[in-house]
């Protein structure tokens, strides 16, 4: 019979064009810059890392959790059997039925594929993933036929030469989308890509419920700084754009995109595959940079990227904000690439636009952005008797004041805090005038130069202290002491404190008693989560368990959490200033409405400064700090309420210390 | 940051860390109590000064050091014993606790003061030359006496430190004894005190010295002078920069503040607080030229209200601290407002004067549009907190001054607000007055009124007159009646009103009669109005002669805005004439004859003239509250003991049908602006 010899040959034949194929894809990979990684732990973690976190991620849609687990596990567990029955020639009953049975699952999945894509959502990108499917079912049913007869399910030559004909061609088509496909950059290049890329990722830490977002440091000394080509991206970054499987999810999340501003993170990554292969995006077949027409980016692995791939404004529209990486199933880092790409733009062409420049230049000059005397970063507590480091050389707590301390808004966050910390007479210093802006927005405007910098001078000058913890009102400040200064301790040095924020530090207080609160008497209140604190450091609980300690029940957004929204204040994203048809802070205004607060709790002053730029009417905005020290009640021996007991009757009188 | 950084540069003075650059300068408050204690009015009044974020507070402007040097006649504070060092420390605890500083300004007083009670003092200075403004008449200082000053001033500054407070203040301005030391006009002595300018600057430097040993080097002692006596004879600016330079020189002193002009006549004396005539910081340019020639911060007050204006003259550098002493009695959350993105709902001073014209006449210092000011130890709050109770329907019939606050206030407590006005727009009879020359920033106090009731959401009803039917089918919980008064010209028949020989002044100055060319104003009020109808038409071109039967026109007008309407009137050339009664005006041809007696002799005068403008106050407009009153729950009434104890009305939280009806302002009798809106508050901040 036909198939009986003609499989095998097929089977072999698209096995070696997927391999060959795999090797082109390889060493395209291979034209990017070295990247130490641990070649054979890493495939051996993959399995678990696609199993657990991959899965982990995918399963928060539970529809395309098990549409997946169905097709793909029906289809890995179908090739290895398919290989057994009809290449190695295994003749095993139940083997027969073990492929049968795995095609029927494939089929099944295949289905539920083929269902979301009838009528699929924006996000999705079009083109050949509307065949993937279609080919998928092929398979599965081309394959289930042809194993019938040798399950002894039909008798053998069933359906004579026509039906071979038929089964061939739907094997053809089959194993074209599926093993071919793999390895030329068809939709499944996903899943040889996709576990390369788990195996070699660039961040391990993010594995195993780990958490890694300080972005990588700049070899100064280099003698090109940043990406200009994709070429000088890392071997395994440009593994990474590979494994995109286009499902838009990271569109979907981006605020740039929602507010039109020509960022798509998906289209980002898809160009970047254009990029390391060469060609042009005419055949994207998802949502274009808001404003841009798809079909006109043309790219090189060794043509740079901002001439005639990708623009620009594109790259200086993120906000930074982590939500296209905390959303994507393939676990790939679209804002390591944005700001490898922003570093070029920065470090070697100068080309940051619109304020960007004069932020830099302020930096570098006066150690915080807007430029202001060095000398006047204490002003805001010129009455607040702070105890300086510089005087006192040690305190259990460093308060890290950050570069608020020249807002006037930011000012009463500041004082807030500080109220909150003498009520409970926390022994805390500040750095004072020692204090340098913490080098946030130069390390994501592409200025790791002025980042690292300024990250040295802060270490020198907290070395010079002894303390136990730094506390912060200050999210970007808190990332990066947290999370970027270990990477430019001195030889032999490391960090030797914890780094919070200020709403897990109150809490910490209100928890031990150290503080006694009144209830909050207002309406209703949402609260927003910043990036830099949410996505970036995982705390999500603290300020959320200290409104609840206030009496506040949170009226949640349906974006809260890790899926919380960027305000757009993050990655310099106002100083860039990249035009769209909405301001990112308006439609996070407009998602607190809907929860019908009158305030929205918040613990950043960039959030707060973004926020509250939203014209009126529109909620209240009052950061965490506020709204515990408008509810302090002054006592000389603050009992918790958790202890059952009540604070003493006299101490109704409120802390009438103003916050001004 | 913000536009008005200039501002929030915290700056020293000695050793002493100053948060910001606003401060609320010396000024008589005239709230000591108990034999001039700094008790708890005073104590409150500069508390909320520092709540709000003032960045120094000087208080006490006058304060004495020596028992006869007298205060008890204006309630001044009394540092001629230590009684007064608790009190001090309940003073500087209060203001610390806001991060604010606190500093005294103190004095002898010398000439410039009054005899007749208390102590019965024979007052001093340095050549007994009389006092015009307080009629103080005085005797040449003696050695003896001199010294003993001195060293009344080195006690009384450390009963200052002792009480907690950051510095002193010597007063060497305004003509106090340490001035009159100085200015060869009143200082005519021949000996080692007088003469040479080493011997007028003796005085003053035996102080300083005396002080400043007693105090140590680290408390702050600073010097108020003033920058131009404006007097021929006195002490120009070139001298006070001598004297300035000279004082700085010794090292002794850690600021100099500086006001404009002498203030030992009554004409000078306006010029020390300018009202709303003044332009904007008219006397810069002397605290400049003193900054020039001193090595010391340099702190000027004097007309600068706004907060941009403070920003200008920090940015320029004239200055290093601008004092907003009547900006804060206006409003004392002045800095936190600008702190807080607020700058529109300052409530800017207008240059009323209602403050320190009630203190040259020994009253306690209000403020004329904030009636919480100073009444912060009643419970009259600055920031009305939303209430809690019931949500009513508050109706406010009237858009003048009381109105206004009332509908303010109620809005602030969270109820639903519709204000009726029946004119075209708000504001009353505030209005009208600022229709006048030189009194057009008057139109402040409700300017701001209006933007609060927007920002507020007062459904404001304009061009609207109300009737009971109206009020009924607007269903109010509470209806105020503000409805205001009207010129009351029918007193006496005889003067002609019913048949229109006679107009009032508010016809005059709202352009509703032309003016005539040869005019009579009959004023028996005394007060702005009358001065400002005959500013008006003199300044139209109009020959006015303006009579009163009291004692002078203007009598009830301050000391420091009467001044400002006689220089314009004299120049002007409008006749005033005291003592004479209107009996009768008739018409002859086409002229108006005025009939005038005068009240002590009766002897009949007549004066020929085009046009007869009567200015004898307002009748209340009270149809309304009469239709009403019977329907209402409260039959009208007021509790005036919860009234008066800034309690809440009982009829508030009794059950009980039909809306509660008040009324308020000039619809009851005429008062003044501040009486209204002081009523407003107090009734409506329980609301």
């Amino acid at each position: 019979m036909i198939l009986d010899w003609l499989l095998p040959v097929l089977i072999s034949v698209a096995l070696l064009l997927a391999v060959a194929g795999m090797l082109k894809r390889i060493s395209l990979w291979r034209a990017g810059q070295p990247e130490k990684v641990s070649f054979f732990s890493g495939l051996m973690a993959m399995p678990r890392r696609y199993l657990v976190d991959l899965h982990h991620v995918v399963e928060r849609d539970k529809y395309m959790s098990k549409t997946h687990v169905a097709t793909a596990g029906g289809f890995v567990l179908s090739m290895v059997l398919i290989l057994a029955v009809h290449l190695f020639g295994v003749e095993n009953r139940w083997v027969n039925y073990a492929l049968l049975g795995a095609l029927v699952l494939m089929f099944v999945g295949a289905l539920f594929v083929f269902k979301r894509r009838l009528n699929p959502p924006s996000r999705l990108s079009k083109g050949p993933w509307m065949r993937l499917p279609k080919s998928l079912l092929m398979f599965a049913v081309s394959f289930f036929i042809a194993t019938l007869p040798a399950a002894g399910i039909l008798p053998e030559n069933f359906g004579g030469w026509v039906l071979a004909a038929v089964l061939a061609a739907g094997i053809v088509w089959g194993m074209g989308e599926l093993l071919f496909g793999m390895g030329w950059g068809g939709p499944m290049k996903h899943a040889f890509a996709g576990s390369l890329h788990l195996a070699f990722h660039r961040r391990p830490e993010r594995f195993g419920g780990g958490r890694s977002t300080g972005l990588k440091p700049v070899d100064l000394t280099a003698a090109k700084l940043g990406v200009e080509k994709p070429t000088d991206f890392k071997w395994n970054q440009l593994l990474g754009f590979d494994a995109c499987v286009q499902c838009g999810k990271c569109e979907a999340m981006c605020p740039a995109f929602a507010a039109g501003q020509p960022l798509n993170p998906k289209k980002l990554i898809q160009d970047m595959v254009v990029g390391l292969a060469g060609g042009s995006d005419a055949k994207f077949a998802g949502s274009p940079y808001p404003g841009i027409e798809v079909g006109k980016a043309e790219g090189g692995p060794n043509k740079t990227i901002t001439e005639g791939l990708v623009s620009p404004d594109t790259l200086w529209s993120c906000t930074t904000c982590r939500a296209c990486v905390e959303e994507c199933p393939m676990m790939i880092e679209h804002v390591d690439a944005i700001v490898d790409m922003r570093r070029f733009l920065t470090l070697e062409k100068g080309s940051t636009p619109n304020k960007g420049a004069e932020v830099l230049d302020n930096l570098i000059a006066t150690d915080n952005p807007n430029g202001f005397n060095p000398g006047s970063r204490m002003n805001w507590a010129a009455d607040q008797n702070l105890r300086v480091m510089k005087d006192v050389k040690e305190a259990e707590v460093l308060f890290w004041v950050s570069d608020g301390a020249f807002d006037m808004r930011s000012q009463r966050i500041l004082r807030a805090f500080v109220k909150v910390l003498k009520a409970a007479n926390v022994d805390f210093a500040v750095l004072g005038d020692e204090e340098r802006d913490s080098g946030d927005v130069a390390r994501r405007l592409g200025d790791d130069a002025t980042f690292q910098s300024l990250a040295k001078r802060n270490i020198a000058a907290m070395s010079q202290y002894k303390f136990q913890r730094i506390v912060t009102t200050d999210p970007h400040a808190f990332h990066c002491l947290k999370n970027e200064y270990a990477d430019f301790y001195p030889e032999g040095q490391k960090p030797d404190y914890e780094v919070l924020h200020h709403t897990t530090f109150i809490n910490e207080l209100v928890k031990a008693g150290a503080l006694s609160l009144e209830e909050f008497k207002g309406g209703t209140v949402t609260y927003h989560d910043p990036c830099y604190l949410g996505r970036y450091n995982g705390e999500y609980d603290s300020p959320r368990e200290l409104l609840n300690e206030l009496g506040i029940e949170v009226a949640e957004m349906e974006r809260s959490g890790f899926r919380s929204r960027c305000c757009g204040g993050g990655g310099g994203a106002p100083i860039t200033d990249i035009p769209g048809e909405r301001r990112i802070a308006d439609m996070r205004m407009a998602e607190i409405k809907e929860t019908g607060a009158e305030l929205v709790a918040v613990g950043c002053q960039q959030c707060t400064a973004m926020l509250e730029g939203v014209v009126e009417p529109r909620a209240e905005v009052k950061d965490i700090a506020e709204l515990v020290a408008d509810a302090l009640i002054e006592g000389d021996a603050p009992v918790s309420k958790k202890n059952g007991k009540q604070a003493k009757p006299n101490a109704d009188k409120r802390v009438a210390e103003e916050i001004l | 940051m913000s536009q008005f950084d200039a501002l929030f540069q915290p700056l020293n003075i000695n050793k002493l860390t100053i948060r910001n650059r606003i401060v609320s300068t010396a000024h008589a408050e005239v709230y000591a109590t108990d034999g001039g204690m700094t008790t708890d009015r005073y104590v409150k009044y500069y508390e909320e000064k520092a709540k709000g974020g003032c960045g120094l507070c000087i208080c006490g402007g006058s304060s004495v050091v020596s028992i006869d040097s007298p205060q008890s006649w204006w309630s001044s504070v009394n540092l001629s014993t230590d009684r007064i060092i608790p009190h001090f420390q309940n003073l500087a605890d209060a203001v610390h606790k806001h991060g604010g500083k606190i500093m005294i300004q103190i004095s002898h007083m010398g000439r410039r003061s009054r005899w007749d009670g208390e102590n019965w003092p024979n007052l001093m200075s340095p050549s007994g030359i009389r006092e015009p403004v307080h009629r103080a008449t005085c005797k040449t200082i003696e050695e003896e006496e001199i010294w003993r000053v001195i060293g009344d001033f080195a006690k009384a500054a450390v009963r200052a430190k002792e009480g907690g407070l950051d510095g002193v203040e010597l007063s060497a301005v305004h003509q106090h004894m340490i001035d009159q030391f100085w200015s060869p006009r009143v200082n005519k002595r021949t000996d080692e005190w007088g003469g040479t300018f080493e011997n007028r600057m003796r005085f003053g430097l035996e102080v300083a010295k005396a002080v400043r040993e007693a105090v140590g080097p680290d408390f702050v002692v600073g010097m108020r002078i003033t920058g131009d006596e404006f007097h021929p004879d006195g002490l120009n600016h070139d001298d006070m920069k001598q004297i300035a330079a000279y004082y700085d020189a010794t090292g002794l002193i850690d600021y100099f503040g500086v006001v404009g002009s002498g203030c030992d006549t009554h004409n000078t004396l306006a010029n020390v607080i300018p009202n709303m005539s003044y332009p904007p910081e008219p006397f810069l340019h002397l605290a400049a030229g003193i900054k020039e020639v001193v090595s010391v911060p340099v702190i000027h007050a004097q007309n600068i209200k706004d907060p941009n204006q403070a920003k200008r003259i920090l940015e320029a550098g004239y200055v290093d601290f601008v004092g907003m002493t009547r900006a804060h009695i206006a409003d004392p959350h002045f800095i936190a407002k600008i702190k807080m993105d607020q700058v529109d709902q300052i409530r800017q001073c207008v240059g009323a004067n209602y403050c320190i014209d009630r203190q040259y006449m020994g009253l306690d210092v209000l403020c004329i549009q904030n009636a919480a000011t100073s009444r912060e130890y009643m419970g009259l709050p600055h920031i009305i907190e939303k209430t809690t109770g019931p949500i009513r329907n508050v109706v406010v019939i009237g858009g003048g001054p009381g109105g206004m606050e009332a509908a303010r206030v109620a809005a602030e407590r969270g109820h639903k607000v519709t204000l009726v006005e029946k004119a075209d727009e708000l504001g009353g009879q505030v209005t009208i007055a600022a229709k006048a020359p030189q009194r057009d920033q008057m139109a402040g106090i409700t300017r701001w009124l209006a933007m609060e009731l927007d920002r507020l959401g007062v459904d404001v009803r304009l061009g609207t007159s109300a009737n009971a039917d109206m009020i009924r089918d607007l269903k109010p919980d509470v209806c105020i009646l503000a409805t205001g008064g009207t010129p009351f010209l029918e007193q006496n028949p005889e003067w002609g009103a019913a048949e229109g020989l006679v107009v009032s002044s508010w016809d005059v100055i709202n352009g509703v009669v032309e003016p005539g060319k040869n005019v009579l104003i009959y004023d028996t009020i005394c007060e702005f109005s009358g001065m400002s109808a005959a500013d008006y038409l003199a300044a139209k071109g109009s020959m006015v002669e303006l009579v009163t039967d009291d004692i002078k026109p203007g009598v009830g007008i301050g000391g420091t805005t009467f001044p400002t309407y006689y220089r314009s009137l004299y120049e002007r050339e409008v006749i005033m004439t005291s003592d004479l009664m209107l009996e009768k005006v008739y018409r002859e041809g086409d002229k108006l004859v005025a009939v005038l007696e005068n009240e002590y002799t009766g002897q009949k005068e007549e004066r020929v003239v085009d046009q007869v403008v009567v200015e004898n106050g307002i009748r209340p407009n009270e149809a309304l509250y009469y239709e009403l009153k019977a329907e209402s729950r409260n039959k009208g009434q007021i509790d005036v003991e919860a009234l008066f104890d800034i309690k809440p009305q009982p009829v508030l939280s009794e059950k009980g049908d039909g809306m509660i009806l008040w009324r308020l302002g000039d619809c009851v009798s005429q008062r003044n602006t501040h009486a209204a809106i002081y009523d407003a508050l107090r009734l409506c901040k329980d609301l």
